[in-house]
């Protein structure tokens, strides 16, 4: 115990030591480049293969050490005191691959700054993929002694934190996000509801139940809803902005500028009660939105008994200005000289919770919606059932008010349809819906039959449970997707093959009910655009990345939930928007930390032509006010903006041209008379390709000398230029096919493959290939194919 | 909506118009020499083979080659616009463009095709004549002049009640082209409400085919006849007259309707006219002379009568 | 129970439908979901036992009995189900190619014969014409007007200021050498052959 004690106290002393000395600026580059190479055995995994003595003794640097395990916690010590007794001001650490262990050897090199340290791969790319001693440990040399050059060029960097405004803007007041807003609000962000209705709650006050898998049952949405609604008003953090949309936003390094625009509803939110004599007098009828156009509602009103804020409001388009609600209010709260607001919002982060629209039915007219009376949407029939409808809740024909003796719903109406104005897509809660319908339905009216008219039952996961407690209250299916619904001597007839009989019919009916796809609003188009943010092909809002950033949209501090991301129901929606509220705290609380590579503009030389905005799949390059910035969060130091830029006005810290040049210097200059050499460029992937081969003991020729890079669209032609001259025979360009930069990719590749074509070099010399972290051994064999065609070019 | 042009128009002659309702065709270049549409009709013009296509007894192939013929007299005629007046001759016209734009190995055979039957100068290049835009149906150019036609209309339609029959060739081969689609095809009863008729739009088996169905009408004639049936019943009492607008479908319905009425044992009171003929009625055209009634099955002077000047 | 042996090398006829002429490029045949939106609309399938949707299913399991299929032949190639298939599939020309390979196999030949004579009127005039062996059927239902309408035809069309229609000279031959060359008349001959040889 003791022991360990003093020893802690001891390196404590170190690091004590060491920041006096860095004050002292013994570590800028400045300082003579006294480098120190740390040799790893790795337990024999290196040193069975490589002969650690002739390496240790043909490198040249100020310090040259062997260690059992340089990754053990007792090499930190070791690494910490050589660096203090040799006055190292760099540090190479010959071992496994950077992948596993650059962030332990960074933390054990701490007095030196962590860029200050080089990893050089002679387990993974020497040792464990070649098995001649002599060759692997020639090898071994050229790859540390590239290692010492490159350190001698590298730069101390500092990491970019990135810091958030403690605030976010909501767009959408429906249950995303609600669920967002509570979130964030309850975690200390002041959080702004913007909502382009006079009221939040969205499609879930209105569709009266909803279905739930666990409890087997229909539960009050209303009910569910309305305590959650309660909290968000009532929250000291939460704003809400009713009628209220998106003009324009800017971009800033830590906040949007946000330029709204709230609607005038001619009414002093402040000052209405709610009493509704003004709705009394208003000689105004329009179909209201509420009901879905079935009944009528005042040019002045409320949208329903719960809305929030419970306020009236004018609906300006249809208002005639009497004047007669204004002589009605006690309160003196109309004024009809209000006008709409321009307000600025400036907010760290934001929240696309836009929700989607019904799909229009009257696209898809061989059912007859707004033909026929009775042909209704699922959400009509939502509104039919529920007890604040138009019917109170009573399942009413709309051409006769009598009850239907039979129902007939037809599933994927404008899902799963390929034709114009169709949506491919599953829309993913329809089945739900169809069978919660068809389940109140059976409750309240067992004498009306139910028919259900489906492709196939999607009920996924535990909604399978709910399937089950639905037919057994007996409904009926039929497997096929209806043609058409006309009506013949008054009565509505469904066209349908039932394709497991095979037998076509037409079905009398009372009332046919169209499960409508979810489609994405025009407002979140509207705001995508607005936001620079991008949408799938679809048109909803487009994930970063479906499986590991599905909150995150293409834009940093830009989030998605709900069915603005895609069809999908409420549990779902409220997880994604929990998910999209922890990203934006994780933000706001923690800064983020760019590791560089980043590219950094250089404002003085940048002619704000804007290429680079242009050819960033990362969206990282953006224009704001005076200058384009580039987002260090979103920047992956890939480089293709700085090989863009006419006037050289990028730079990407963290591998500069020094650094390259060096490690090529290294690796290609004891190349030996008639010897091959072939320079592999590896992105990410294409890296951790390469380690796999080593881990699997894959062999392949001590001719490949690897180079990790961002991306390749790092390389430029001199770079392409310098490999050649010095020696190289070929060059291999490996990466990953990222789908947001497959353009950039392509345009380096052209301009590459150009550059060597123009200066005479054979096609076969620089070779591209598309890297994939499972297929290793595809790799593996562009390098023995290449190693063999250079071969084969030496021998003529 | 696409554009319609008004000159360049290759008027192409079709097989049943020429031997069933010819007033048709006359009817057609009444109005379009009333409205100035520059308009040639080429006497080396071949058929479209559609009604051989659809018996099964054409490849596509063969058609194909006879389109590229006729597709290389349009441009040696300057005339690339071509305007058909049956809607089988329009899906047939654009079936070939497509085929012969995108399908290398067809293109070659059919030039291989056209090269051995000494017509190297016919030969067809990629991009030569484009299916949305060099492809119209007669329909069409009346309804982009509509309103001008309806302005210059002599007759009051008020009290007739018509209906449509869209043929099937025109809105369900090529959905994304038809005005008004092929799910609530409205093209012919907006002319129809532009000329002041009462317009029935919608019925049962609106969009259900004629019931020729091409061979059906010889091979199997009662299959045929059952559809036709479903279409004239399910119109019964409610037209006064439907409105064509391919000559088979019209021949379908004006000369079988006489046939089921006897069958069935009911009067159906319903004449049949093609939009070109009601048109150029509407404009002054002499009914015998311009439209050719004389060549219907279901007389249509009764109708005429009804019919005032304005 | 139906035995689905494994039958290598042979195109599955889904390919060689895919691949006709008469298919669309972008046929949506193999992603057919067997829904039978196109049943519920067909006419044919109304008035007999016809069924695109499980043509369209025979086609996919490559089973070769639907060539046998005599309902495959009440198609009345109105498009109705392209129209409306929410895979962009199209039954409509997957029965046009299916009776295409029935008839060049040397099947239905009787039914294909009764239609030569159209293939013959348009190698002698270059314009499609009703086939002659129907002519009296249709005076029958038509009646006696239709036959003076025939009679009168030409008189008709000149005072409807019409052309001859007929095809002369140097076009009817261009007509006719480019469907003797597409191998059409020897088609022709085949279908006619076919049946008068037997007779």
């Amino acid at each position: 115990m003791n022991n360990t004690k003093s020893k802690t106290l001891e390196t404590q002393d170190i690091i004590n030591k060491t920041r006096a000395t860095k004050k002292q600026d013994s570590f800028s580059t400045k300082s003579g480049e006294r480098v120190g190479v740390f040799i790893c055995r790795c337990g024999g995994n290196i040193s069975d293969t490589v002969n650690i003595q002739e390496l240790k003794s043909s490198i040249d640097a100020n310090f040259v050490g062997e260690f059992e395990n340089l990754c053990s916690i007792n090499c930190r010590r070791h690494i910490r005191e050589e660096i203090i007794d040799q006055n190292l001001d760099r540090v190479v650490i010959a071992g496994c691959s950077p992948l596993t262990h650059l962030k332990t050897f960074q933390n054990y090199a701490d007095p030196l700054n962590p860029y200050m340290v080089e990893m050089v791969n002679i387990r993974e790319q020497c040792s464990w993929v070649h098995s001649d001693k002599e060759k692997a440990t020639k090898k071994a040399i050229s790859l540390v002694q590239a290692g010492v050059e490159k350190v001698k060029k590298a730069k101390a960097l500092s990491k970019i934190i990135s810091r958030t405004e403690k605030s976010a803007a909501i767009f959408g007041g429906g249950i995303s996000g609600i669920t967002a807003a509570l979130s964030l609000a309850n975690q200390g962000v002041k959080v702004t509801i913007i909502e382009k209705n006079p009221t939040i709650g969205g499609f879930m006050v209105k569709i009266g139940k909803v279905f739930s898998p666990e409890k087997l049952a229909e539960e009050c949405s209303l009910c569910i809803l309305n305590p959650i609604i309660n909290d968000v008003i009532n929250h000291k953090n939460i704003k809400i902005m009713t009628k209220t949309r998106l003009l324009r936003a800017g971009r800033r390094s830590s906040y949007f500028n946000l330029i709204l625009e709230k609607d005038t509803s001619f009414v002093h939110e402040d000052r209405c009660i709610a009493c509704g004599k003004c709705a009394d007098v208003c000689p105004v009828e329009v179909p209201d939105e509420w009901n879905q156009k079935m009944t009528m509602r005042k040019a002045i009103y409320k949208p329903f008994s719960q809305a929030v804020p419970d306020v009236y409001t004018i609906d300006v388009e249809n208002c005639i200005q009497c004047g007669k609600c204004e002589k009605v209010c006690n309160m003196d709260a109309i004024d009809f000289k209000l006008k709409s607001e321009i307000i600025s919002l400036k907010s760290g982060s934001v929240v696309i919770a836009t929700g989607h629209e019904s799909y229009d039915l009257t696209k898809r007219p061989e059912y007859g919606y707004g033909r026929f009376d009775d042909v209704i949407s699922q959400l009509d029939l939502a509104r039919i059932l529920g007890v604040n409808g138009p019917t109170l809740g009573k399942l009413q024909k709309i051409s006769d008010g009598k009850v239907p003796e039979r129902v007939v719903m037809i599933q994927c109406t404008g899902s799963r349809d390929e034709k114009t104005d169709g949506k491919r897509y599953c829309s993913k809660v329809c089945c739900m819906v169809a069978l919660k319908h068809a389940s109140i339905i059976k409750d309240k009216y067992p004498d009306t039959e139910v028919v259900i008219c489906y492709t196939d039952l999607r009920t996924v996961g535990m909604y399978e449970n709910y399937l089950r407690y639905v037919q057994d209250k007996g409904i009926k299916f039929i497997r096929g997707r209806p043609g058409e619904v006309t009506k013949i001597n008054d009565k509505l007839v469904v066209r349908v093959e039932d394709t497991l009989q095979r037998k076509p019919m037409e079905i009398e009916t009372d009332m046919v009910v169209l499960s409508e796809a979810i489609e994405p609003s025009e407002g979140t188009m509207e705001l995508a655009k607005k936001l620079n943010v991008g949408l799938s092909q679809d048109l909803f809002i487009k994930e970063k990345h479906s499986k590991i950033k599905p909150a995150n949209t293409d834009v940093e501090r830009i989030f998605v939930c709900g069915t603005a991301q895609g069809p999908k129901d409420i549990t779902d929606s409220v997880s994604q928007a929990n998910a999209a509220a922890a990203k934006v705290s994780e933000q706001i609380k923690c800064g983020t930390e760019a590791e560089p590579p980043v590219a950094v503009i250089k404002n003085s030389l940048c002619s704000h032509c804007g290429k680079c905005i242009e050819i960033c799949g990362f969206k990282a390059v953006y224009r704001d006010e005076e200058y384009i910035s580039i987002d260090p969060m979103a920047c992956r130091g890939c480089g293709a903006c700085a090989g863009s830029c006419p006037e050289g006005a990028i730079e990407i810290k963290g591998l500069n041209d020094q650094e390259l040049f060096a490690q090529m210097d290294g690796l290609l200059s004891d190349k030996k008379e008639g010897e091959v050499r072939i320079l592999a460029f590896l992105d990410n992937v294409g890296y951790t390709a390469a380690d796999t081969i080593g881990n699997n003991r894959v062999t392949y020729p001590e001719s490949i000398r690897i180079i990790k890079i961002p991306s390749i669209n790092r390389l430029m032609p001199e770079h392409i230029t310098y490999a050649f001259d010095h020696g190289a025979d070929g060059i291999l360009l490996a990466e990953y096919p990222d789908e947001c930069m497959l353009e950039a990719h392509k345009a380096k590749i052209q301009e590459l493959s150009d550059y060597v074509a123009s200066k005479g070099i054979a096609s076969n010399k620089l070779r591209f290939y598309k890297a994939y972290a499972p297929h290793f051994r595809g790799l593996a064999k562009q390098f023995e194919n290449f190693n063999q065609d250079m071969l084969a070019e030496k021998g003529k | 909506m696409k554009t319609i042009p008004d000159k360049n128009i290759l008027l192409f002659k079709s097989c049943l118009v020429n031997v069933e309702y010819p007033g048709v065709e006359s009817s057609t270049k009444y109005i379009f020499d009333k409205m100035g549409v520059e308009y040639f009709i080429d006497p080396n013009q071949s058929c479209c083979t559609g009604l051989g296509h659809y018996y099964d007894l054409f490849d596509q192939i063969s058609t194909s080659a006879l389109s590229a013929r006729n597709f290389a007299l349009a441009r040696k005629s300057n005339h690339e616009n071509i305007v058909t007046l049956c809607s089988t001759c329009y899906a047939i016209m654009k079936k070939s463009i497509n085929l012969l734009n995108s399908n290398k190995k067809a293109r070659d055979e059919i030039n291989g095709i056209l090269e051995r039957a000494g017509l190297s100068h016919m030969k067809y290049n990629v991009g030569d004549l484009d299916s949305e835009k060099n492809v119209f149906h007669m329909v069409e150019i009346l309804y982009s002049k509509v309103n001008e036609i309806a302005s210059n209309i002599k007759k009051d339609f008020s009290n007739i009640r018509i209906a449509s029959h869209h043929a099937c060739h025109y809105c369900k081969v090529y959905p994304e082209d038809a005005i008004t689609g092929s799910r609530n095809p409205m093209i012919l009863d907006e002319i129809a409400a532009a000329f002041g008729a009462e317009v029935v739009d919608w019925y049962d088996f609106k969009k259900a085919t004629c019931g020729a169905g091409f061979s059906q009408r010889f091979a199997n004639r009662d299959l045929s006849l059952s559809a036709t049936a479903d279409k004239l019943m399910a119109l019964e009492g409610k037209a006064d007259l439907l409105l064509h607008m391919c000559p088979n479908c019209q021949m379908q319905l004006d000369r079988y309707q006489p046939v089921l009425e006897k069958e069935l044992g009911r009067k159906l009171n319903l004449v049949h006219l093609s939009v070109a003929q009601m048109a150029a009625l509407g404009m002054g055209a002499d009914p015998y002379k311009v439209l050719g009634i004389q060549t219907h099955s279901v007389p249509v002077e009764g109708l005429l009568e009804k019919i005032k000047d304005i | 129970m139906l035995k689905k042996g494994m039958d290598h090398g042979s195109k599955e006829m889904v390919e060689v439908i895919k691949n006709d002429y008469r298919a669309s490029a972008d046929i949506g045949l193999k992603r057919c979901m067997q829904c039978g939106l196109c049943t519920s609309n067909c006419p044919a399938t109304r008035h007999s036992e016809y069924d695109p949707r499980e043509m369209v299913k025979m086609v996919l399991d490559d089973n070769h009995e639907i060539l046998d299929n005599p309902d495959i032949w009440n198609c009345f190639y109105c498009y109705t189900c392209q129209s409306n298939c929410p895979v962009n599939n199209s039954p409509c020309q997957v029965n046009q190619i299916l009776r295409q390979k029935v008839l060049l196999k040397g099947g239905k030949s009787q039914r294909i014969y009764e239609f030569l004579a159209y293939g013959y009127s348009y190698m002698d005039f270059g314009v499609g014409s009703i086939p002659s062996d129907f002519f009296d059927e249709l005076v029958k239902d038509f009646g006696e007007d239709y036959l003076q309408l025939k009679l009168n035809l030409e008189d008709i069309r000149e005072e409807l200021g019409l052309d001859d229609y007929n095809l002369k000279g140097n076009s009817l031959n261009e007509v006719k050498n480019i469907l003797i060359e597409s191998g059409f008349k020897k088609k022709l001959e085949t279908f006619k052959d076919a049946v008068e040889s037997k007779s």
